[in-house]
């Protein structure tokens, strides 16, 4: 009872702790919408530089790449005259093969497992890895074929979406970036462009 | 406006629905926030730091649970852990003045009941006071403290009493006064 009636003049006494003012709604709100704007244009003036620093990334990692592939897999050779230029034409048509089949099948697991639901957070990893190698293909002479670079630069695009998905992949994007992929028959291109054959002989093949 | 739609129309990036959003929970947020932190700037600032966080994390809510719930879990986890920063800030500070403040004895010299309520209410613990504060001032119930700070509603009830006899320990020479 004495307990009761404590805890019922402690309620009414607690009512003054801290009592809070009017709420300032509108300078609170300006102040959102403010700090949300400064933080969209840091995160635009970031952009240019993560792309730099992916495209550095991507270029240590093809020129690993090459390195291996030239110590294992160049033939043994006495010419001398032009044989720099046709590996490097086969290097990167190597690295095009390659780099084909992985968006492809990217691209393709993307579409079929997003229709049934399932999460994109592994799509936004691969996709990440990706878009360096695709900044590369395009900075590359494999660029020279305005088909490839048309292909190149909506494969560009796509994978900067996917990358930049949420890991609970928001239901809207996922779509539109699969309305996309058809608009432009992005996969059929790819498929076109790529060499035909599963994944590891494709890249015996370009060997 | 039903909640999934604002939520839904937020998502895709509607302004007005933002506003919305806003005006339907701000009052509470503020409410919370103030009461936890006692300060204007404070609150002011954890209630807008509640909202860019909400707003930038709306992706990730799922909407089994209650928006309110969601968002005041926000309010209260960047609440109690600002005021623990300000906290050590504050606390350099006052361990200079205390030996003075604490001098003035006897029963005449004390401040009033409700400023002693206050004093006490302040000592305690992060837990405790943000239960006591939900719950004997803002009124919100076991479940909703449960739900907002990820502990059980036992768990809240239980630290609704260890606080209560706490205060109750820390008034008790006014304890004659406020039972006659």
């Amino acid at each position: 009872m004495m307990d009761d009636r404590f805890e019922e003049r402690l309620r009414e006494a607690a009512q003054d702790y801290h009592r809070p003012p009017d709420t300032p709604r509108e300078e609170m709100w300006r102040r959102i919408t403010a700090a949300r704007a400064a933080r969209q244009a840091r995160i635009i003036v970031l952009r240019p530089a993560l792309r730099w620093g992916l495209g550095i990334a991507a270029v240590l990692a093809l020129g690993v790449a090459i390195g291996r592939w030239s110590a294992t897999g160049s033939p043994p050779s006495t010419e001398v005259a032009g044989t720099g230029e046709r590996t490097s034409a086969f290097v990167y048509q190597l690295a095009a093969a390659q780099y084909l089949t992985r968006t492809e099948a990217l691209l393709t697991g993307f579409r079929a497992e997003t229709r049934a639901g399932a999460p994109t957070a592994q799509f936004s990893i691969q996709a990440r890895d990706l878009l360096c190698t695709t900044r590369l293909m395009l900075d590359s002479p494999a660029a020279r074929d305005v088909r490839l670079k048309g292909l190149l630069e909506d494969l560009e695009l796509v994978l900067a979406q996917i990358a930049q998905l949420r890991s609970s992949g928001d239901r809207d994007d996922v779509q539109l970036i699969n309305q996309g992929l058809e608009q432009r028959s992005v996969l059929l291109r790819l498929r076109t462009t790529s060499p035909a054959g599963p994944g590891p002989a494709r890249t015996q093949g370009a060997l | 406006m039903d909640e999934h739609e604002l939520i839904a129309r937020v998502r895709a990036g509607d302004g007005v629905a933002e506003r919305a959003l806003y005006d339907a929970h701000v009052d509470r947020v503020y409410r919370l926030a103030y009461r936890l932190a006692g300060d204007d700037d404070l609150a002011r600032e954890f209630t807008q730091d509640t909202f860019i966080r909400a707003f930038e994390r709306l992706g990730t809510f799922r909407s089994e649970a209650k928006l309110s719930t969601w968002l005041h879990a926000i309010a209260t986890t960047v609440a109690l852990n600002g005021l623990r920063k300000a906290k050590r800030f504050r606390q350099r500070e006052t361990d200079l003045d205390e030996a003075a403040a604490t001098s003035a004895g006897g029963r005449a010299a004390e401040p009033d009941l409700k400023r002693r309520l206050a004093q006490a209410i302040d000592g305690l613990a992060d837990g405790y006071r943000a239960v006591f504060v939900m719950h004997d001032v803002e009124g919100y119930t076991h479940e909703e403290i449960g739900a907002t700070l990820g502990i059980e509603t036992g768990t809240s009830k239980a630290q609704l009493s260890r606080a209560r006899a706490k205060l109750r320990e820390a008034l008790a020479d006014f304890a004659g006064e406020w039972i006659s």
